[in-house]
């Protein structure tokens, strides 16, 4: 059907490319360049000396890879269970009558907009009083509260748009809500739960204010907050380039995700989060 | 896991006349998990804002704590440097949020039409959506830093950059290093959402118009932006609030100098920074209310109930 | 748990999730649980720089830790973040909610006075202190030290010194013998094509400035600290606005450099090593950083900080690390034990020889091992800088203090002879808690 492309779209094309990439192409660059070239002033766009010796000394700095660890437990952990509370609720949302779904929409829209940052101080708190400071929970638990309302927003629409006739079709032929919805809805809204997964790890791999504020060491730092720890040669001069190489070593998992899984991503996105 | 210990109560047959009591109950069973969640993790938190808000107190001087019931806010409203935050903070959110949906609407009329490399073209504009806030606003610091950037010496023949500016040196320069830093990164989400709307637009309904010689400005006019009004107005919606609450990027960025500061910012600094609990929870609340109220300027903008707009889908 | 596991996989699902809520309780247990056998100190220390390729064993405070572990307890450092800033917050709040995984603490002295006066430290012994007293640097001493009691150990001074390049003071013709002044040294550079590096973005190495200028023309920010929220804001005054001349004379002058309003002690590094290099205002670690840079090593000359007014001698800034006890550590006596052995004269030692960072120890200074790392001008300017030095004023108000003036001297180029004044109105609404900060 969309076979025409004019030069406009091929031109479109390109700058679309070098937009999105450039800056990526930009921070590798950073990172091949020695740590005394950047300290010394770096400006041009490829380095002068290429090395890799970043990415060695990133490997054998402990934190860092702790850092990762946490990161990647805390997030995937996080999506995990985000993801089946927001599953459950976005069915009933979709699918259920039931007294009080409105007030549940607006509890969500409410935390999806709330200002993390005014949290911070009582969670503080609070995760002291529970012993949560520093731990991973202490993080998962915000990171789900704060990715559920996206989650199940995500999800709702998408199960908005799965056929009513089936279910319904099931139920007529003897088969109760729970089983209508195992046997009809799951299969239909695996690309929505994946979609709402993916944002959700996106989010808990990202999220910084709670990182650096319920965390004091490598035990539940991520990486993140982890990034303000780099030290170099003296304490007044982060080491750029070595900065920029732990830049690019956390961006590889967005990468190889975004590449696994970019149609389900664009797929799930397109038929979920914007059919108001 | 919920799931398994609801789904026994649903496996007995219901009779037609139990079946809504039935519904009600498993639609509350299912929505209870994520609810307390939610509630957990802000009620209280917010309920503690509320009411520290209303004393004079510091973390390090904990012996001075004195109840000043709306002192505080009253302090707050009537200082300048609050409402230079939040005029930075909706300055950014405007021009980025405005600048995001032109570029990313051209973005996602590019990707409507575009036969070939989908797979490549979706994993670069997926790329800065899913990057670090932090890593991207490093980037961005790097590409203007005066020793270690490259943006003066690729565009020092514009007449307004030179080889020695220092973009972090002043107000505007620093606010746009910041702002490209934004953009960069949030577009993506921008297309992608405003992809979806476009998806939406019947290929047919634009065939016809164009049968009967609508111009391609009468067609995106008329045909295009008002079958894309829910998916605009969610992009929007989403984005504004986001941009609302800027926070990483003049982290890492500034740090507040330059006068760049936002009102999370300025929040994060009374309760993390200088431990005013009383004033910082103050903030807090106050920084609360303008996102319900940004919420609620954009929800009557765009006359569609939310919610409704949901159920009716 | 899974008698039926083919019929019933909702069981299965249901030991998943029992398990991944073990999981979670797992870190809660970890992080409550395990305190048999000899405890374990923890020492929460800025970062130190790293540690030389080919450098075996502990480094820098690590090592201390190492060396000062004994047979009753074992001390560990944990890492803080690597902005002063960012370390109060992080001790801050974990003191204030009485955190007892906290023993030993690595501070900078613009906290000590805040800490000290909301009881986040343990007192030192009397004996300790009288003895840390006569045997460290007075200048030293007095940064460590909150309503005439001495709270925490120094382990290190820090303090700034005028660096030059030899060849660029030739060129400009300077007698670098004789006290120089910040009039003379920018004029020197801006006639030269030189520059002078100092510390001017917008955070407490601006103040640092601004203190030692204000100091140095023989005023103070403010008076009477150990008042808190009551003290004397002094900073506008005749010393105030010298200061401000001299801020706006290298702001509109040529010798400043590209980057002023950002500028810190790391950006100055890199211009000061290329042709236009002249004259740079930092802390002792400047000649380890060119240790390795024969050619700007032969070159480099270093003297007292410049004069703010001519004739008067400056008070150059100090800085360091100080050592101090949280109050509610289950081990206070271990900790003080500790600390004692952190800050002895021979750790001082090592630590300066390995790190550039100078000891605050007077004998440490006649140490063998630091003669041999370092020349001994060198250790002489240090030393005398560190007695003769202007800190910062020791109160709990300080970063208050610090982010007004850092809000109205900021950028440099907008300092003008109002502004002494405008931040003396601000400070005083700042700690009167009248505006926003």
């Amino acid at each position: 059907m969309k076979q025409r492309m004019g030069p406009g779209h091929w031109v479109g094309f390109l700058v679309i490319l070098v937009w999105c990439l450039l800056p990526v192409v930009w921070i590798v660059m950073v990172s091949l360049k020695p740590v005394a070239e950047t300290t010394t002033g770096s400006p041009q766009f490829f380095p002068k000396t290429w090395t890799i010796q970043n990415y060695k000394d990133i490997v054998k700095n402990d934190d860092f890879l702790h850092a990762l660890v946490n990161s990647f437990g805390i997030a995937l952990i996080a999506t995990f269970l985000a993801v089946v509370f927001a599953t459950l609720a976005a069915y009933a949302i979709a699918r259920l009558e039931f007294r009080g779904k409105r007030v549940v929409l607006s509890i969500a829209l409410a935390i999806a907009m709330f200002p993390v940052v005014s949290l911070v101080g009582p969670l503080f708190d609070m995760w002291r009083v529970l012993h949560l400071f520093n731990t991973w929970p202490g993080l998962i638990i915000p990171y789900m509260s704060f990715t559920l309302p996206l989650a199940i927003w995500t999800l709702s629409a998408f199960f908005r748009e799965i056929p009513w006739e089936m279910e319904q079709a099931a139920q007529v032929d003897g088969a109760t809500s729970w089983q209508a919805f195992r046997k009809v809805i799951v299969p239909l809204a695996a690309p929505g739960v994946f979609t709402a997964a993916i944002l959700t790890f996106f989010f808990a791999w990202n999220e910084f204010v709670l990182a650096i504020s319920l965390t004091s060491t490598t035990a539940a730092r991520t990486v993140p907050a982890q990034m303000s720890f780099f030290v170099g040669s003296d304490q007044f001069n982060p080491p750029y380039s070595q900065l920029a190489a732990a830049a690019v070593v956390v961006t590889v998992p967005v990468v190889v995700i975004v590449l696994l899984f970019q149609r389900k991503i664009v797929a799930g996105l397109t038929s979920g989060a914007v059919k108001g | 896991m919920t799931e398994t210990a609801v789904a026994p109560r649903t496996t007995t047959p219901a009779r037609a006349s139990d079946r809504s009591i039935a519904e009600n109950r498993l639609g509350l069973r299912l929505v209870a998990p994520a609810v307390v969640l939610m509630v957990l993790v802000t009620a209280y938190p917010m309920i503690q804002a509320l009411y520290l808000s209303l004393f004079k107190y510091r973390l390090t001087v904990p012996d001075d704590k004195s109840f000043t019931g709306l002192g505080n806010y009253v302090t707050v409203l009537s200082d300048s440097l609050f409402w230079k935050d939040m005029l930075n903070t909706v300055l950014i959110m405007i021009i980025t949020v405005a600048i995001e949906l032109v570029i990313g609407f051209a973005f996602a009329m590019v990707m409507h039409r575009i036969v070939f490399a989908r797979g490549l073209m979706r994993t670069s504009i997926l790329i800065p959506y899913g990057i670090i806030t932090v890593v991207s606003a490093f980037a961005w610091q790097f590409t203007f830093s005066l020793n270690n950037g490259f943006v003066n010496s690729w565009f020092h023949w514009l007449p307004w950059i030179g080889p020695d500016t220092n973009w972090f040196g002043d107000h505007w320069h620093a606010m746009f290093a910041i702002m490209a830093s934004e953009i960069w990164k949030t577009t993506p989400f921008m297309s992608l959402l405003l992809l979806a709307g476009l998806s939406q637009v019947s290929e047919d309904m634009l065939e016809a118009a164009k049968v009967d010689g609508a111009t391609w400005t009468q067609r995106l006019v008329k045909v295009i932006l008002p079958n894309m009004r829910a998916a605009i107005m969610v992009a929007v919606l989403f984005r504004a609030l986001d941009a609302f609450r800027i926070f990483d990027n003049i982290f890492i960025m500034t740090k507040g100098a330059q006068n760049t500061e936002s009102s999370s910012f300025l929040t994060y600094r009374q309760v993390i920074e200088q431990f005013q609990l009383g004033m910082g929870s103050a903030l807090s609340v106050l920084l609360f209310l303008s996102v319900l109220l940004i919420a609620y300027i954009l929800v009557k903008l765009f006359r569609v109930d939310l919610a409704q707009a949901r159920q009716e889908a | 748990m899974a008698p039926h596991p083919r019929r019933r996989p909702t069981r299965r699902a249901r030991a998943l999730a029992i398990g991944a809520t073990l999981a979670l309780t797992a870190g809660l247990l970890a992080a409550c649980g395990g305190s048999s056998g000899k405890p374990t100190l923890t020492w929460y220390i800025n970062p130190d720089p790293s540690a030389p390729s080919g450098f075996k064993g502990a480094f820098g405070q690590a090592g201390i830790a190492a060396r000062c572990s004994t047979k009753d307890y074992t001390v560990k450092v944990q890492q803080l973040p690597g902005d002063a800033t960012q370390q109060r917050i992080q001790l801050a709040r974990r003191l204030a909610a009485k955190d007892s995984g906290i023993d030993l603490m690595s501070l900078d002295p613009v906290f000590t006075g805040e800490f000290a006066n909301a009881g986040f430290l343990a007192p030192i012994p009397d004996q300790l202190a009288e003895q840390l007293k006569s045997t460290t640097l007075s200048g030293a001493v007095d940064g460590a030290t909150w309503n005439g009691k001495l709270v925490v150990a120094p382990l290190w001074a820090n303090t700034q010194l005028l660096w030059y390049r030899k060849s660029f003071a030739q060129k400009a013709g300077l007698d670098m013998t004789k006290p120089v002044t910040w009039d003379q040294i920018i004029k020197a550079a801006s006639d030269n094509g030189g520059t002078v590096g100092v510390q001017a973005n917008k955070y407490e190495g601006y103040v640092v400035w601004i203190n030692a200028l204000i100091e140095g023309a023989g005023g103070s920010i403010i008076q009477d600290a150990s008042k808190g929220s009551d003290a004397k804001v002094t900073i506008d005054s005749n010393a105030g606005r010298d200061a401000a001349t001299v801020i706006k004379e290298l702001a509109d002058s040529h010798a400043a450099e590209g980057d002023l309003s950002v500028s810190n002690e790391g950006t100055v590094l890199g211009p000061f090593a290329t042709s236009k290099g002249a004259f740079i205002v930092n802390w002792t670690f400047i000649y380890s950083n060119y240790k390795d840079d024969k050619a700007t090593l032969a070159d480099l000359g270093w003297t007292r900080y410049p004069e703010t007014v001519a004739g008067t001698p400056s008070k150059p800034p100090l800085g360091g690390i100080n050592i101090g006890i949280n109050k509610n550590s289950s081990h206070v006596d271990d900790a003080t034990a500790a600390a004692q052995c952190i800050t002895s004269a021979d750790n001082q030692v090592t630590y300066a020889v390995e790190t550039g960072n100078m000891p605050a120890s007077k004998a440490a200074y006649d140490s063998a091992d630091l003669k041999k790392a370092y020349p001994s001008d060198l250790l002489q300017a240090f030393s005398s800088s560190i007695d003769a030095a202007g800190p910062r004023p020791v109160t709990p108000y300080w970063s208050d203090i610090s982010s007004a003036i850092q809000s109205t001297w900021h950028s440099p180029k907008s300092v003008g002879s109002s502004t002494p004044q405008k931040s003396a109105d601000f400070i005083t609404d700042v700690l009167k808690g009248r505006k926003l900060l």
